[in-house]
């Protein structure tokens, strides 16, 4: 599903956001990408869904090579990357349901399709109920699945997740963690950037730490740190 | 035609724009106060054009025929006159005809005492393009039957001059008036697009094309434009209504016969421009990321 080879990030005030990286994802698979804020997570992902191109090396996201895609194609790659933000990124005028249908609308999909797409979305993260409110009368974890409803909604192949409990309490974070591992059960392939310690050790799944723009360690059922708790030892 | 997707864009549209009413406003108001003054121009141009035209148009060449070139001579020029294309008519007034009419003219004044007729035979020539009368006018007065042609010379140069300099400073001053007005609207939309960055973002996010994210800006720009200019022609229907009946009584040798639908539709289209441009501008500066 993605594949990274010798990606080295470099942005212009020369602050070095990954340096050689090689990484593959597996399609319909769950993986942490963790490591301190600072350390490359969310460039990382940038780089996926072409917010930001690599200084160096390949990015291929289903087959398509990122890096080297034209302007006009990015639209298209978009619209099979769902990408889900620590703020929610909600638009606070617009309904749930709005919001939800907006990445449907925008994209010009048949109003026929919206009305038969937004509901599915709504309610496999369970906000049916909620859809004619506004995010300023919802939870943050309620925002945050109105979000991920967004993400979903065109049946992306692939979702982005980052920092997505970065903003909720332990209750509302576990509830998101098991909706993600829900939506990956249906065979979307999710990447969630964390630096939430708890989350990831109850998970138990693929863990990829990032440490100063390098793969620090790699590991399937793997914790935040390698070794419950421990600090983790330089590779090689 | 999927009219949900209509209804969608329109309200986008629309709510956008009524969200930011001060803005839009502001927008509005420039584009307003520059194509009154557009308008005013244009107006005060097309009068000045017509009056000039009109002036023009009357510009007579007097053809002095010498003293021995008789009725039948004079009919022979008459042929040549009427064969050159540029000449709209040439009228034939022999002496006799000439000193009755200054008669008429001079009523108050005894003539009684002229014993003979001290007029010479006599075309008048009109033109069919002003531009035209000097060299027509020197063209004739070459010809061996003629004693001299003559003609407002000054006046006609003075009026084809002022229309050249007007036809000039007009547009330089359109092109003023439009890219100030543009810039305005340029600003406007900016604003507009930085209050809708969020929204902006998302549209990129999840994949909405550029074109797509274009479009409600520049419907926006072109509605300011358009507003504009109506509420511009407001101001100048309500000026000519007022102003106009005042200047005729004052200036009775002018005629003020603009056509306003004309104005109105360049007016319109001038405002729907500039905003279209204005709006392409500066939303595509923000999206070429």
């Amino acid at each position: 599903m993605i594949r990274l080879h010798g990606v080295s990030l470099v942005y212009p005030n020369g602050t070095r956001a990954l340096d050689d990286v090689d990484l593959e994802i597996e399609k319909g698979s769950f993986v942490f990408l963790v490591g301190h804020s600072g350390t490359g997570k969310s460039s990382l992902l940038k780089l996926l869904y072409r917010e930001e191109l690599p200084s160096g090396g390949e990015v291929v996201v289903d087959g398509v090579r990122v890096d080297t895609l034209r302007r006009g194609k990015v639209p298209k790659l978009r619209r099979n990357i769902g990408v889900v933000f620590q703020d929610f990124k909600l638009l606070s005028h617009k309904t749930v349901w709005e919001n939800v249908a907006f990445a449907l609308q925008v994209t010009g999909t048949r109003t026929r399709d919206v009305m038969r797409m937004v509901p599915r979305a709504l309610d496999l993260v369970g906000l049916s109920h909620k859809s004619r409110m506004f995010p300023s009368e919802l939870s943050g974890g309620e925002q945050q699945r109105a979000a991920i409803a967004r993400a979903l909604v065109g049946n992306p192949k692939l979702l982005l997740c980052d920092e997505p409990t970065g903003n909720l309490d332990p209750s509302n974070t576990t509830e998101i963690m098991e909706l993600l591992q829900r939506i990956n059960l249906k065979g979307t392939t999710v990447v969630v950037a964390t630096h939430n310690q708890a989350v990831v050790d109850r998970m138990r799944r693929r863990v990829v730490r990032l440490e100063h723009g390098r793969i620090l360690h790699d590991d399937e059922r793997g914790y935040y740190f390698r070794g419950l708790g421990q600090t983790a030892v330089l590779p090689g | 035609m999927d009219w949900g997707r209509l209804r969608f864009f329109l309200g986008e549209v629309l709510t956008n724009f009524t969200r930011n009413a001060g803005m839009q406003f502001t927008a509005i108001g420039t584009v307003a106060v520059t194509i009154v003054l557009l308008g005013a121009f244009l107006y005060v141009r097309e009068t000045i054009q017509t009056f000039g035209t009109g002036v023009l148009s009357q510009i007579e060449i007097a053809v002095y025929l010498k003293d021995d070139v008789d009725d039948a001579k004079a009919k022979e020029l008459a042929s040549k006159l009427a064969g050159d294309s540029r000449v709209a008519s040439a009228s034939y007034v022999p002496k006799r005809e000439g000193l009755k009419r200054m008669k008429a003219v001079l009523k108050d004044i005894d003539t009684s005492l002229l014993t003979t007729n001290p007029l010479p035979n006599m075309y008048k020539v009109r033109v069919k393009d002003p531009d035209s009368v000097q060299n027509v006018a020197a063209w004739i007065a070459k010809d061996p039957r003629v004693a001299k042609a003559d003609y407002a010379a000054d006046t006609v140069q003075k009026l084809l001059k002022t229309a050249a300099v007007l036809g000039r400073a007009g547009i330089a001053l359109i092109a003023l008036l439009s890219i100030s007005a543009a810039i305005v609207i340029a600003n406007t939309i900016r604003l507009t697009v930085f209050a809708r960055r969020r929204e902006i973002a998302i549209m990129q996010l999840v994949g909405a094309t550029n074109m797509y994210i274009r479009m409600p800006f520049i419907a926006e720009g072109m509605l300011a434009g358009v507003l504009g200019a109506a509420v511009a022609i407001g101001v100048l229907a309500l000026a000519e209504h007022q102003v106009v009946p005042k200047l005729a009584a004052t200036l009775a040798f002018v005629t003020f016969r603009v056509n306003e639908s004309t104005l109105s539709v360049e007016l319109l289209a001038v405002g729907a421009a500039v905003g279209l441009i204005a709006s392409w501008v500066s939303v595509g500066r923000y999206l070429r990321t």
